[in-house]
């Protein structure tokens, strides 16, 4: 039973998904009610998992095998996944009421994406994983595209990029684990480890760490996410911020646990790269200027903390101190949970004042929701909970992860440990800084054209029923997942290890959230209010210049990279360097012709100058000496002008061939 | 059965195409294309059924001397060829007839067409390096009509250079005919049938020449200039040809040269074997290069060509029996997805008369069968799980690492490199097929899907991609039989 559950919630969506393109060409007002239906059956099929436990391998399909298994996290997150998509989906119904242009294929990409989705969380081997992860990769790529303007195509371009290039380098680390152990199963890696050599196995784990990277965000391949999701359909930003960077999440947490649970370097490694996602993910959502971006770049710096916990997981491993690794891991899979459902909430909120107001800038948005109680509760709760204030969910994730970093802090790296604390914290206060802003500018500030204030402040219909009730249901689950018992059940759940002595409400574990707290409220008050919106007028400060993409991947790309293979390339393929060879060749080859014509001609001009001599004519011109040679030398010239591409050129070289046959059996016959 | 059999469609499409270049007169069209096709698909089904029923003996047509003698037999790696040749013959040519209506010459094209079926089965089923060297020669000769069939300055410079380059090859190849012949009796064993009569040094310079001359018709790396340009060409010959029959002959005789004739044993760890993989890494890499430079469809194809059988002559060359699955599996794999895609840039060329990449704009829209095939396609040839590229891009390079050399290693890294080109350069066509850039693409004027001879093949050969991707699983056990020298 639980093996068909599973195959169902890989197989139904995808095989719904033509249906669905199908039925969209042909009555589009249907679209939106048979994708509900779907997602629906989906969420109930991930409920249903619950209840029947099981696990199934197909091997042989496409010739390496594909295996699936289920626990407590993969429920989780395989629920957290349905949930997400029928949320969307129901909002769907009211967003895309106006713009109805290529929704058709938007959704059949959309459902698709929901199989590949289920199949990575659901995957019990690396190359499962892999097979779905692609797939997801590919099927997203037209959401980002969706509003078909120009920034939608360049940063669906970027996006698709990033994607390839991540998959690839997947592949390759995915290819040097398999040669150094033999296996790809999660459950047999731990063992299958000691048979590798661990450098390679270091470098088969960075080419992994970068390959799901890519897809969650991390910095250095973090530059899409700042650019699709604020052109991506708000639904679609929720789903790609919410799940999709959970994917290479998951992948990663899967690689930490089942390869290097102990391994210090890969840990630190990690760390670096979490700290500067988390922290540069901070500094731009402060800086931007719009609604989605601010978002965005915010997702950036809580896959940040999420890529911390697994790094001080991984460190604690490998100082054998078990509790730490404990309440990394909670706080890890915890706060991959909040995130999402978070993001939910933020997100369709955004995209709620998107679809009215048409625009996401702050500016322009700002005392949009005044009045606005359906949205402004919502979005509160879930911007206190992102930043961690006590009692709300964010609290108690950060407040784990925080807890895994100090008891990570031993060994040699304990000094830089500590700086990750500071920056840790700092980045906390960072997120309620810009958090802060995002509230109070969209419902408490007033904006600064009275005309536009007094239409915002006009009681308007603004949101449908279904809307709303999904907005407010995602809040529901965040207080509920604020509720320490349920959290700690729910991490116990995930990760199999129980929480022991842990106090959610203990003054060390408050201390650290009140330091991020006041930090962010300083941070709001004195930069933010005074430089970057004096008065109510937002300003972009952020320097274009500093653009990793536009800096160094896209010149790289398109500049260097062809300027050097494309010289390479002339070298070769224009005959720079081939060219010389071949003349060098058939020069060659016509003078071995040549030497044996030659030879032939020697006999003619010996006989002629001897018996077959005729009676010279004395005319008293100077003698020409031979002018059979002449003519020959003539020819010769001319023959070696047009020789190349030329019929000539074959037959000299079936001559060299042929000659350098009789020389080898000639010098063979005679040693 | 008895091998002679084997001659029945070697001959069949020969006799059938000569009869057609006989005929004085043109026929009617229907009538030509009927007993064309009728023809293709007899030989089909007599390759299909002798595959199942003959023996795995040879039969000797006519012998010169010792060891120089013409003979015939189906082993394992010729079942391979001769199956998918069987496969893919009779629907590349009913695109044919709707591809070629209205041209000139359409009798002679067809004449010529069917005999290059009966000479690619004599390749395949050549029994030793004589045979398989005649055979080699004749598909030059045979197919050169085809590329210059539209008589105009270009394609008379392409056959021009494309005889030069075979001929100077099948020169070159000539030297491990003979050499190898002389050495060993000539017959493909598996494992090589060298004799001690040459020094082993000599024999690995003569296989140089070899690996080089046969790799001509491959697009080896420094003898590959005539694959793009033979693209002028007509689709039908370029998708089948020189995507399919030509060039995997050309890999097909290196093959032959490297595990039957010389043997790994005398070549494995020598200097010859790693120089080859370099050049295969290095020519891969090159050709991938050279296709994101490529403003033409076809010729963007081409180069995508060359590369995907430098994938398979590394696969070769690596000469273990991992290498020769992968290469093998990639044969097969290559064939049917570089059909598609030609095939779709054919049908694409065909509708609407335009040549280059940046006239595709909005095309998707207009022909989303066609695209869509296309970037199915395209999505394999990258090596996306589910489609078949990936499977044996995977054997590849799982060969590569295995094989515990530096070189092989060098080639497994040149093969991730150029995987992430071709993504560049076959799905930026896509998205520029399905989003165009400007508002001029959306209107595409009078474009339409071609009509369904054409679209069946594009068709057939998309659901062969996507099955051979899901269930592999028979097809390599099968390959894994001839790799290992089973059958």
């Amino acid at each position: 039973m639980g093996t068909v559950i599973i195959i169902l919630l890989l197989i139904f969506p995808m095989a719904a998904s033509p249906v669905v393109f199908a039925l969209g060409r042909k009555k589009e007002s249907w679209l939106e009610r048979a994708v509900a239906v779907v997602t629906g059956l989906e969420l109930l099929l991930a409920v249903l998992l619950w209840r029947f436990p099981g696990a199934c391998s197909v091997p042989e399909v496409l010739s390496l095998g594909l295996s699936f298994q289920e626990d407590g996290f993969r429920r989780v997150y395989s629920l957290v996944t349905a949930l997400l998509w029928f949320g969307t989906t129901l909002f769907s119904r009211e967003y895309f009421r106006h713009e109805r242009e290529h929704l058709a294929s938007y959704w059949a990409f959309i459902l698709l994406t929901l199989g590949a989705a289920q199949g990575v969380m659901l995957s019990a081997d690396l190359m499962t994983t892999y097979v779905f992860f692609e797939i997801l990769s590919l099927s997203s790529f037209p959401w980002v595209l969706q509003e078909r303007t120009e920034d939608a195509i360049r940063a669906a371009c970027t996006y698709l990029a990033v994607a390839v290039f991540g998959g690839l380098i997947l592949l390759m680390g995915l290819l040097l684990l398999s040669h150094e152990t033999g296996t790809l199963a999660y459950a047999q890696l731990p063992g299958a480890l000691s048979s590798g050599d661990s450098g390679r196995l270091l470098a088969a784990g960075i080419c992994i760490l970068l390959g799901f990277g890519a897809k969650a965000g991390m910095f250095p391949l973090h530059v899409w996410l700042p650019k699709a999701h604020p052109v991506a359909p708000a639904p679609a930003s929720a789903l790609l911020s919410g799940l999709l960077t959970k994917v290479g999440v998951f992948g990663i947490l899967m690689t930490a646990t089942s390869v290097f649970p102990v391994n210090e370097a890969f840990g630190i490694l990690i760390l670096i790269l979490g700290t500067v996602t988390m922290v540069l993910g901070a500094v731009l959502a402060v800086f931007s200027v719009n609604l989605k971006r601010t978002l965005a770049c915010s997702s950036m710096s809580q896959i940040g903390f999420i890529l911390v916990g697994i790094a001080a997981a991984v460190i604690s491993g490998s100082h054998g101190s078990g509790e730490g690794t404990t309440l990394a891991l909670s706080g890890t899979v915890l706060h991959m949970v909040n995130h999402s459902m978070l993001k939910l909430v933020l997100f369709l909120t955004a995209g709620a004042a998107a679809m009215n107001r048409h625009t996401l800038l702050l500016r322009e948005l700002r005392g949009w929701g005044r009045n606005k109680p359906l949205l402004k509760i919502p979005f509160g709760i879930a911007a206190l909970g992102i930043s961690g204030v006590p009692l709300l969910n964010g609290y108690l994730s950060k407040t784990l992860l925080h807890e895994g970093l100090l008891h990570a802090m031993e060994g040699p790296f304990a000094g830089m440990m500590r700086g990750v604390e500071v920056l840790f914290l700092i980045s906390g206060g960072l997120t309620f800084a810009y958090m802060l802003r995002l509230y109070l500018c969209l419902f408490h500030q007033k904006n600064d054209d009275d005309s536009l204030q007094a239409s915002y402040d006009r009681k308007d219909r603004y949101l449908t029923g279904l809307s709303a009730g999904v907005i407010w249901a995602g809040a529901a689950v965040l207080l509920v997942l604020g509720f320490p018992p349920a959290a700690t059940a729910l991490a116990g759940v995930m990760t199999d290890l129980p929480l022991r002595h842990f106090e959610p409400l203990a003054w060390e574990n408050l201390r650290g959230a009140l330091i991020s707290l006041s930090v962010g409220g300083a941070v709001y008050l004195l930069p933010v209010r005074i430089l970057l919106a004096p008065g109510g007028r937002d300003r972009d400060l952020w320097p274009k210049r500093l653009d990793l993409e536009d800096r160094v991947y896209r010149p790289l790309l398109l500049m260097v990279l062809p300027g050097m293979l494309g010289r390479a390339a002339r070298l070769f393929g224009e005959n720079l360097l081939l060219r010389p060879v071949c003349r060098g060749l058939v020069f060659l080859g016509s003078l071995l012709g040549r030497a044996m014509d030659t030879s032939v001609d020697g006999l003619i001009l010996l006989a002629r100058g001897t018996f077959l001599r005729e009676e010279r004519v004395r005319d008293g011109s100077r003698r020409r000496k031979n002018p059979q040679l002449q003519t020959l030398r003539q020819a010769t010239e001319e023959a070696l002008g047009q020789v190349v591409d030329n019929f000539s050129y074959a037959m000299m070289m079936t001559c060299a061939g042929i000659v350098l046959i009789l020389v080898l059996l000639v010098s063979l016959l005679l040693r | 059965m008895k091998p002679v059999f084997l001659l029945i469609p070697i001959l069949l499409p020969i006799l059938g195409g000569g009869a057609l270049l006989l005929i004085r007169r043109e026929l009617p069209r229907q009538v030509r294309n009927v007993y064309t096709e009728i023809v293709a698909s007899l030989t089909s089904l007599l390759v299909a059924g002798l595959l199942a029923l003959v023996s795995r003996e040879s039969v000797t047509v006519y012998s010169f001397i010792r060891g120089f003698s013409i003979a015939f037999r189906a082993d394992g790696m010729a079942m391979l060829f001769a199956g998918m040749l069987a496969l893919m013959w009779p629907f590349a040519q009913l695109y044919a007839y709707a591809y070629m209506r209205g041209t000139q010459d359409e009798q002679t094209f067809f004449a010529f067409y069917l005999m290059t079926y009966g000479v690619t089965l004599a390749m395949a089923f050549a029994a030793n390096l004589v045979t398989m060297y005649v055979a080699f020669e004749m598909l030059t000769l045979v197919t050169l009509p085809l590329v210059t069939h539209y008589q105009n300055h270009e394609s008379l410079f392409a056959g021009r250079r494309y005889m030069t380059y075979c001929v100077a090859g099948a020169a070159l190849g000539f030297v491990a005919v003979v050499m190898g012949t002389l050495d060993g009796s000539g017959a493909f064993r598996w494992g090589g049938n060298l004799g001690n009569l040459f020094p082993p040094d000599l024999m690995l310079l003569v296989f140089l020449l070899g690996f080089f001359g046969f790799g001509t018709k491959a697009a080896v790396f420094p003898l590959f200039r005539w694959l793009p340009m033979a693209s002028v060409a007509p689709t039908p010959v370029t998708a089948l040809l020189h995507a399919v029959a030509v060039v995997n002959s050309g890999l097909f005789a290196v093959a032959r040269l490297t595990f039957y004739g010389f043997g790994p044993d005398l070549l494995l760890g020598s200097w010859v074997q790693i120089l080859c993989v370099l050049t295969a890494a290095f020519s891969l890499v090159f050709a991938a290069v050279m296709a994101l430079r490529q403003r033409q469809f076809k010729r963007r194809l081409a180069y995508s060509t060359m590369s995907n059988l430098s994938y398979m002559l590394f696969g070769v060359s690596l000469m273990t029996p991992a290498g020769f699955l992968g290469a093998l599996a990639h044969m097969l794999f290559h064939g049917v997805i570089k059909m598609s895609l030609f095939l779709c840039a054919g049908a694409f060329m065909h509708v609407t008369g335009k040549e280059y990449i940046f006239e595709i704009n909005g095309a998707g829209r207009k022909m989303p069968v066609t695209f869509g095939c296309y970037t199915l396609g395209a999505l394999s040839l990258t090596g996306i799980p589910l489609f078949c590229g990936f499977v044996s891009k995977w054997r590849l390079l799982t060969a590569g690492l295995d094989a515990g050399t530096a070189a092989g290693r060098v080639g497994a890294a040149a093969l991730l490199i150029s995987a992430f080109l071709c993504a560049i350069y076959t799905l930026t066509i896509s998205v520029r097929a399905f989003f165009p850039y400007d508002e001029e693409g959306l209107r595409q004027n009078g474009v339409r899907e071609a009509e369904w001879q054409m679209l069946l093949p594009i068709v057939l050969f998309t659901v062969l991609n996507l099955a051979f991707g899901v269930c592999s699983g028979p097809v390599l056990a099968f390959l894994r039989q001839i790799a290992e020298g089973v059958i």
